[in-house]
């Protein structure tokens, strides 16, 4: 669903790489977790997914496709919702959504349909005509993954999915994220917060200082390190 | 006093992005030497313009000095300066005092408010000064120079350099305070600003239309006598000007002659700088702060129905009406992007109708005009198609169109759009800006002249098309330099030099294709030149259109 080949970022002419020739891949129906401390490269590497950033070497194939080669049929890949997403102000939450809808092409029954219910789950259905800059930051978030969720897509990236969203939010969430895999699709999501991770994903990837240093499922990575530690404490001794 | 200091150099560090230069210097080459090649290029384009500037003033001194009037020199120079600094004040202001996000995190910290209202003014008053060093020294030198002055004269215009912007600024920061403390209360500040801006400019214009014509009236009554008047009275004029701006009284008296009197006059000057200094320090104390820590009032729309909901959503657009109505909406509800990019189309019209106005043209006038129209239709035609592509240049909608979207902008580049459609989506948004000032434009002018259903046409789509090699330049320069790192809107629109570099290349491509095709039309044939303007048109705009097309997708995921 996901590959990456030998990917390596160095922003301006900084000497060290923001993300150091990374690979991995993220197979269809799994929930990929993207694992590190702060500054480790998360965010640079997902913005080359979602053809934020352009990387330096390597490749990026997101469902067979090469998203610097074709990068228009690439993007209708995936949808992406950033750590911070910081959203025109001046639109309202509901012309926020009819153009997601529109520049995704999808059909008019679908979108209502999917943008009532979303808006239902995530509770903001009161809020959806009023302008965005009215917004606390989670409703914004919110909006965020409503506005992704509407086309269906075969990848969904977030970055650092659960740290501004409410209890009940991101439980739903994670139900989300379970049900867009059971139907054969694909989550590729990062977080600091590795009681997720270790909850919810079905392989997670370890990033620090921007090498890739463990890939697996976490039985995978127990076994690595020898012990049936939490993740916790294996990520504390790996990122040392 | 050490507070105040570190403050200014803050919000001039913020203003200015000081501190992401230097940045860049070590960290980002690239974008350093972008960043450096405008601040090099712009001012050297701007010198022919400084020494048109400067020559005006020269001329003017020795126009005066010929009918003996030169006490009024000073005056002019003055009363031009204030203007000026008015009318680039209010946008100055509002956005470093209301639009700037920084005075959120400074409140909280134990900081003296008055401080920060004092630092937030002085950071406007440096940038005034370099303007006022542009636009008002000239007169300064001029005047001394000629008239011989020394030592004295120096040191005191100097001193009186330095007090020129303070009075209006502080006068316009007070009224400004004044003005947003009213209207936050009703809750819609966006919409108010934008009138109050407006109204702003209004009164100046009328002013200035309302002197001219005061002034040009009475030439036309007694013009022999005024002449006589002045010939004799050196004062008269003086204090005809002081009537209007009474500080330039002060001016002219400590600069004219110097006296010993010079000394008591600048001194009082002075004092009353200081003491709009003070009273814009108060009323900001007073309402400033206040108005600030209510908090933003955002408007909200009403709760929608199931039924509204789903209607809203029940029409499938293209692509392209997509990213168009996003960027038509973005620019009119955001108040400094209409100010900047749109009212032009509206206040320069309107200016052009009411100074007409107050020429009054007799019959004759009417009908000499007519008969030059029915003569040699070309002229008139080419000159509103100029007047209809300074529209599309002036307003810089495409060359800002992703600066606009600032650190929204992840969101148009991430969505599955064609570059053509934003290309199509983002010119048109423009195209439809500049239509509307076609459309006031030809109001205007029906009044004059009765244009031909052909002169019409032929001007509607020249103009149009005449200006998308412009449009897409704009939007070519935009794509490639976008200015996306802003806490404040301003910053988009008025740091952004795809803004002057598209304005100056575009105007002087344009004065070229219209000399060269406005010639062969007058003078060999008039479908020769509609037709060369046409064909050179559509060229470069299939051009660019193709070079932005070819490297929009790319572009995007370079932005930062
Ligand atoms: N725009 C940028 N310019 C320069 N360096 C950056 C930029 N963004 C991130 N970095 C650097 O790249 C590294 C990785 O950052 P990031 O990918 O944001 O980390 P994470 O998301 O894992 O916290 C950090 O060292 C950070 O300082
Ligand atoms: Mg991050």
């Amino acid at each position: 669903m996901l590959k990456l080949e030998q990917v390596s970022k160095t922003y301006g002419n900084k000497s060290e790489k923001a993300v150091d020739n990374i690979s991995f891949q993220v197979y269809p129906g799994e929930i990929f977790g993207f694992v590190g401390p702060n500054g480790a490269g998360k965010t640079t590497t997902i913005k080359m997914i979602v053809s934020l950033l352009a990387p330096n070497s390597g490749k990026i194939i997101i469902n067979g496709i090469d998203n610097q080669k074709n990068i228009l049929e690439a993007k209708k890949q995936f949808s992406y919702v950033p750590d911070n997403p910081e959203l025109f102000e001046k639109i309202k939450g509901i012309e926020y959504l009819k153009f997601m809808a529109d520049v995704y092409e999808v059909p008019v029954a679908e979108r209502q349909q999917l943008i009532e219910k979303y808006l239902a789950v995530f509770e903001i259905k009161e809020a959806v005509n009023d302008p965005i800059g009215s917004y606390s930051h989670g409703m914004k978030q919110k909006l965020a993954l409503v506005g992704a969720l509407i086309h269906d897509p075969q990848l969904f990236v977030l970055d650092e999915p659960m740290v501004g969203l409410d209890p009940k939010a991101s439980f739903e969430l994670k139900k989300i994220m379970r049900e867009h895999c059971d139907r054969g699709r694909s989550v590729f999501f990062s977080t600091h917060v590795l009681d997720v991770a270790e909850k919810i994903c079905d392989r997670i990837a370890i990033i620090k200082k921007g090498k890739i240093i463990e890939v697996g499922t976490m039985a995978e990575i127990r076994e690595k390190a020898g012990s049936q530690e939490s993740l916790e404490n294996i990520f504390l001794e790996l990122t040392e | 006093m050490k507070e105040i200091m570190a403050l200014t150099k803050l919000f001039i560090n913020e203003s200015w992005g000081f501190s992401k230069f230097l940045y860049n210097r070590t960290n980002n080459k690239k974008a350093f030497y972008k960043q450096l090649v405008p601040m090099i290029i712009v001012p050297i384009a701007l010198i022919p313009a400084f020494f048109m500037y400067v020559s005006f003033y020269i001329a003017l001194y020795a126009g005066l000095r010929m009918i003996n009037q030169t006490s009024v020199f000073l005056s002019v120079g003055y009363i031009l300066t204030i203007a000026l600094i008015i009318i680039f004040g209010i946008m100055y202001i509002l956005s470093e005092f209301y639009f700037s996000k920084n005075i959120e995190e400074l409140i909280p910290l134990p900081i003296l408010s008055r401080n920060i209202i004092i630092s937030k003014f002085l950071s406007i008053l440096v940038s005034e000064y370099v303007f006022t060093a542009l636009i008002f020294v000239p007169a300064l030198i001029i005047y001394g120079v000629g008239e011989g002055m020394g030592f004295v004269y120096a040191c005191l215009s100097i001193l009186m350099f330095l007090t020129v912007p303070v009075l209006p600024l502080a006068l316009l920061t007070a009224l400004i305070m004044l003005i947003m403390q009213s209207a936050s209360i009703k809750g819609r500040q966006d919409m108010l600003r934008i009138i109050f801006a407006f109204l702003g400019i209004a009164l100046i214009m009328s002013v200035q239309v309302w002197f001219g014509n005061h002034m040009g009236n009475a030439n036309n009554v007694d013009f022999q006598n005024l002449m006589n008047n002045l010939l004799k009275n050196n004062e008269s004029l003086l204090n005809t000007i002081g009537y209007f701006v009474p500080t330039s009284l002060l001016l002219a008296w400590t600069l004219n002659k110097i006296t010993l009197m010079s000394l008591a006059w600048a001194a009082s000057s002075v004092a009353i700088n200081i003491i709009a200094f003070a009273l814009m320090v108060l009323v900001g104390k007073r309402f400033y702060i206040k108005s600030i820590v209510r908090g933003k009032i955002i408007k909200k729309g009403k709760r929608l129905s199931q039924i509204e909901t789903q209607k809203a959503l029940g029409k499938k657009s293209h692509g392209v009406m997509a990213i168009f109505s996003m960027d038509l909406r973005l620019l009119l509800r955001t108040p400094i992007y209409f100010f900047n990019n749109v009212s032009v189309v509206i206040i320069v019209p309107a200016c052009l109708l009411i100074s007409l106005s107050f020429i009054k043209l007799t019959p004759e006038d009417f009908n000499s005009i007519r008969n030059f129209y029915t003569e040699m239709p070309i002229l008139v035609n080419f000159i509103l198609i100029a007047f209809f592509i300074f529209f599309g240049a002036t307003t810089a909608t495409t060359a800002t169109t992703f600066s606009r979207e600032g650190k929204a902008s992840w969101l148009t580049r991430m969505i599955p759009i064609s570059s053509k459609d934003q290309i199509i989506g983002r010119t048109s948004v423009a195209v439809i800006i500049e239509s509307l000032g076609i459309v006031f434009t030809l109001i205007g002018v029906s009044f004059y002249i009765p244009l031909t259903l052909l002169s019409l046409v032929l001007t509607v789509i020249l103009g149009i098309l005449g200006s998308l090699p412009i449009l897409l330049f704009g939007l070519f320069m935009d794509m490639n330099h976008p200015l996306l790192d802003w806490d404040n809107p301003q910053k988009a629109v008025k740091n952004n030099m795809n803004v002057v570099t598209t304005l100056f290349v575009g105007m002087a491509y344009i004065g070229l294709l219209l000399a060269v095709s406005g010639l062969l039309g007058y003078f060999i044939n008039p479908w020769l030149g509609y037709g060369l303007f046409s064909v050179i048109s559509g060229i470069m705009t299939v051009v660019f259109y193709k070079i932005i097309d070819k490297r929009l997708a790319v572009k995007l995921l370079n932005f930062e």
